[in-house]
C-alpha cells in the first residue's frame, strides 16, 4: 500500500517541474520589459534600470534564474504581488477557503440532486420523465455559467428579492473574526444572531450556478450507469427473490452504479476550480479564481504565475488523492501493472 | 431527406427480391442517427445557425458595429417603446442585438470549426506517432499531453492569452491548447488498439510503407470515436471561447463575439434586461444543439448504444 502510495507521488514530480517550467516560460513570454512591467516607469536611467535588474535577479543567466525560481517554489516562495507586495502563498492560502466552501457545496448540490434525478431517470427509462430530465440534462451541461449566473441574479435577487447579489456575507450587518475562512463555520462560531442563515443565503445562487455543470454530469452518469446494471443477472435475482422494488434499486443496483459515478466526480474537481473562476467573478467571491482575474486585470504578473502554479497543485494533489483512494477501494488497480 | 434516401436504395432491391442489397454504411448510418428526435433537432438548429453564419451580411438587418445614437438601449419589439427597426433592441452603445447575434453565429463558429481542425490535424499527426513509434516518442507525447491535462482547462487559457495577449486568433490558440491532448490521447488509444489486429499486419506483410499504413489503413479504423470527439469538442471550444470574451480576454470590442457581449452587461441587469438575456440564449441553443448532434452520432457510431 505504502509503495502504490509511494509510486504515485513519484509520478507527480515530473508534473511539478513541467509546471514549473511551463509558468516560469509563459510570464517570460509576456510582452513588455519585465523591469518596466514590474516597477512601472517608464524611461528610467540605466543605472536605475541596471539597480533593478539586480535586485529582480534578471542580470542573471537564464537558467539560473528558473534554478533560483524554483527553489523558491520549493521554500515555499511562490512570488510577491506587485500590487498589494504581499506574498503570494499567504494571499491565496487567505482566499482558497471561500473557493473550497463554494465548490464543496456546488458539489454536494450536484450529488444531492443528481443521483436521485439519473436514478428516477433510469428506472422510468423511455417515458416522457426520462426525456424531459435527460433534456434538462444536456440543457444544463451546455449551460454558459457566466451567463446562468446573471440570469440569476437578474431574475432571484434583483426582481424577486430573494437572495443577495453578491459577496459572502452583509459585512454592514456582520463583523467578527473568521479564524477558519470558511464563513458557515465562522458564523457558527461567533455569537452574532442570523450569521449563519446570511452566510448561507449568499451561497445560494453561486452554488447554483457552479454546480450546474456537475449536475448534469452526475445525473447523466448515474442514468447510463443504472441502466447497465438493472440488466445484470443479480438484479433479476434480487426481483425474483420478491424484495421490494425500493429495495432492489436503492440498494442492489444503486450501489454498483455509484462505482463509475464516483469516478466521474472525482475527476471532475479540476473542472469545478477552472467553473470557479467564472462564478468567482459574476458574484464577487473572494475566491482564488477572482485572485487570478483580478491578478491579469491589473498585469500582476508575479501573482498569476504563482496563482496559476498554486490552483494547478492543488489539482494535481487531489487528483493524486483520487488516485489513491481507488487504489485503496480496488486492489486490482494497486497491484495492476 | 432520410425517406428519399431509403426511396432510392429501396428501388432496385424491390424488383430483385432474391437478392436484397445490404444497407449502405451510410443508409445504415442515417437511419440510426434519424432514431434520436434529439439529434435530428440539433442538426436542424446546427444547420440553422451555419445558414445564418454563412449569410450574415444579407440576413442581418443592419450593421453589428453600426451605433445608432438615436435608438440607445432600445427595447425588443415586443415591449413598449420598441419598433421593427430593431426586433431585439439595441445594446448600450446603440448597436442591433440581432445583427450582433447574427453576426456573433460568425465569430464563435469560425472559432469553433478553427479548434476543431487544428487540434483534429495536430491529435492525429501526435497521436499516430505516438502509437506507431512507441519508446521515447511515446513517452515525451503522453507525458506533455498528460501535464497540459493536469492544468484546469480555463485556467491555462488564462494563461496562454496572458501570454499572448487578448485578440480572436490568440483565443483559437488557447482554446486548441487546452483541447489538442483529448485527440491526441483518443488517436492513440484507437491506433494502439488496431496496430495489434490481422489486417494490419497483413498489409505490413504485404509491403505497405510507415506513412501509406498510419493514414489509409488505421486511420480510417479510428474514425468513428474522433467525429463524436470533433463534434463534442466543438461545443466545447464554442463555450470556452465565449468564457473567455466574458473575461475580456477574448475577441475584443467591437467584435460581435457572443461572449464579450455579455462582458459589460451587469450593469443593464436592472434597467435593460434584453442585453443580457439574447447573448447568452444564442450561446446556449448553439452549444446544446451540438451537444445534441454529437450524442446522437455517437449513439449511431456505436453498436452497443444501438437499440440498447
Amino acid at each position: 500500500m505504502i509503495r502504490f502510495f509511494l509510486s504515485r507521488l513519484a509520478l507527480t514530480i515530473p508534473t511539478f517541474v513541467a509546471l514549473t517550467f511551463l509558468t516560469f516560460v509563459a510570464i517570460r513570454l509576456v510582452p513588455g520589459d519585465p523591469v518596466e512591467v514590474r516597477v512601472g516607469e517608464h524611461g528610467i536611467s540605466p543605472e536605475r534600470l541596471a539597480m533593478f535588474r539586480h535586485q529582480l535577479g534578471l542580470d542573471q543567466p537564464v537558467w539560473r534564474q528558473f534554478t533560483d525560481y524554483g527553489w523558491g517554489l520549493l521554500h515555499g516562495d511562490f512570488g510577491t504581488s506587485l500590487s498589494t507586495s504581499g506574498k503570494v502563498l499567504t494571499e491565496f492560502l487567505t482566499l482558497f477557503p471561500a473557493t473550497v466552501e463554494l465548490s464543496a457545496c456546488a458539489m454536494l448540490f450536484a450529488i444531492v440532486l443528481g443521483i436521485p434525478m439519473g436514478v428516477f431517470a433510469a428506472v422510468k427509462r423511455g417515458t416522457w420523465a426520462d426525456q424531459a430530465l435527460m433534456g434538462l440534462s444536456v440543457t444544463g451541461y451546455s449551460m454558459p455559467i457566466f451567463w446562468w449566473g446573471l440570469l440569476l441574479i437578474m431574475l432571484v435577487a434583483e426582481q424577486w428579492h430573494l437572495t443577495p447579489v453578491s459577496g459572502r456575507i452583509d459585512l454592514i450587518r456582520f463583523d467578527y473574526d473568521t479564524p477558519t475562512g470558511f464563513m458557515l463555520i465562522d458564523s457558527l462560531l461567533s455569537d452574532e444572531p442570523g450569521a449563519f442563515l446570511d452566510a448561507l443565503h449568499h451561497l445560494v445562487l453561486p452554488t447554483i450556478v457552479l454546480g450546474t455543470i456537475p449536475l448534469a454530469v452526475v445525473a447523466r452518469m448515474t442514468r447510463s450507469s443504472m441502466l447497465e446494471v438493472l440488466s445484470e443477472d443479480y438484479v433479476r435475482t434480487a426481483r425474483a427473490k420478491g424484495l421490494s422494488p425500493f429495495r432492489v434499486v436503492g440498494v442492489h443496483a444503486l450501489r454498483n452504479a455509484l462505482i463509475p459515478v464516483t469516478t466521474v466526480i472525482g475527476l471532475m474537481i479540476g473542472s469545478l476550480l477552472a467553473g470557479a473562476v467564472l462564478t468567482e467573478t459574476i458574484f464577487s467571491w473572494p475566491g482564488v479564481g477572482h485572485y487570478l482575474i483580478e491578478a491579469i486585470s491589473r498585469r500582476d504578473y508575479p501573482a498569476l504565475q504563482g496563482g496559476i502554479m498554486l490552483v494547478s497543485t492543488v489539482v494535481i494533489l487531489v487528483n493524486l488523492l483520487v488516485d489513491v483512494a481507488y487504489g485503496v477501494v480496488n486492489p486490482r488497480i494497486r497491484h495492476g501493472r | 431527406m432520410a425517406a428519399e434516401l431509403s426511396a432510392r436504395a429501396d428501388g432496385p432491391a424491390a424488383r430483385l427480391p432474391a437478392a436484397p442489397a445490404p444497407p449502405s454504411a451510410f443508409r445504415n448510418f442515417w437511419s440510426s442517427f434519424g432514431e434520436g428526435k434529439g439529434a435530428v433537432l440539433g442538426l436542424a438548429i446546427v444547420a440553422f445557425v451555419a445558414l445564418l453564419a454563412i449569410f450574415a451580411p444579407l440576413v442581418a438587418p443592419h450593421s453589428p458595429i453600426e451605433q445608432f445614437r438615436d435608438a440607445v438601449k432600445a427595447p425588443p419589439v415586443w415591449q413598449d417603446g420598441g419598433s421593427w427597426r430593431y426586433v431585439l433592441g439595441t445594446d448600450g452603445v446603440g448597436r442591433d442585438m440581432l445583427s450582433r447575434l447574427i453576426y456573433g453565429a460568425r465569430v464563435s463558429l469560425f472559432i469553433g470549426l478553427s479548434v476543431m481542425c487544428v487540434s483534429f490535424v495536430v491529435g492525429v499527426v501526435l497521436g499516430l506517432a505516438s502509437a506507431y513509434f512507441g519508446g521515447v516518442v511515446d513517452v515525451l507525447i503522453t507525458r506533455l499531453m498528460d501535464r497540459i491535462m493536469s492544468v484546469p482547462d480555463l485556467v491555462l487559457a488564462i494563461l496562454a492569452v496572458a501570454v499572448l495577449g487578448p485578440s480572436l486568433v490568440n483565443t483559437i490558440v488557447a482554446v486548441t491548447i487546452v483541447y489538442v491532448p483529448r485527440y491526441v490521447r483518443l488517436v492513440r488509444g484507437s491506433a494502439l488498439a488496431e496496430l495489434d489486429k490481422d489486417y494490419v499486419m497483413a498489409a505490413k506483410v504485404a509491403g505497405v510503407g510507415p506513412l501509406r499504413l498510419m493514414l489509409s489503413t488505421i486511420l480510417p479504423n479510428c474514425l468513428a470515436p474522433l467525429i463524436v470527439q470533433a463534434a463534442l469538442g466543438l461545443s466545447d471550444a464554442i463555450l470556452e471561447a465565449a468564457a473567455l470574451g466574458f473575461l475580456g480576454l477574448g475577441a475584443q470590442p467591437p467584435t460581435p463575439e457572443w461572449g464579450a457581449m455579455l462582458a459589460d452587461s451587469r450593469e443593464f441587469i436592472r434597467s435593460q434586461p434584453w442585453i443580457v438575456t439574447f447573448p447568452g440564449l444564442a450561446i446556449l441553443i448553439t452549444v446544446v444543439s451540438i451537444n445534441l448532434l454529437g450524442d446522437g452520432l455517437r449513439d449511431a457510431f456505436d453498436p452497443k448504444m444501438r437499440r440498447g
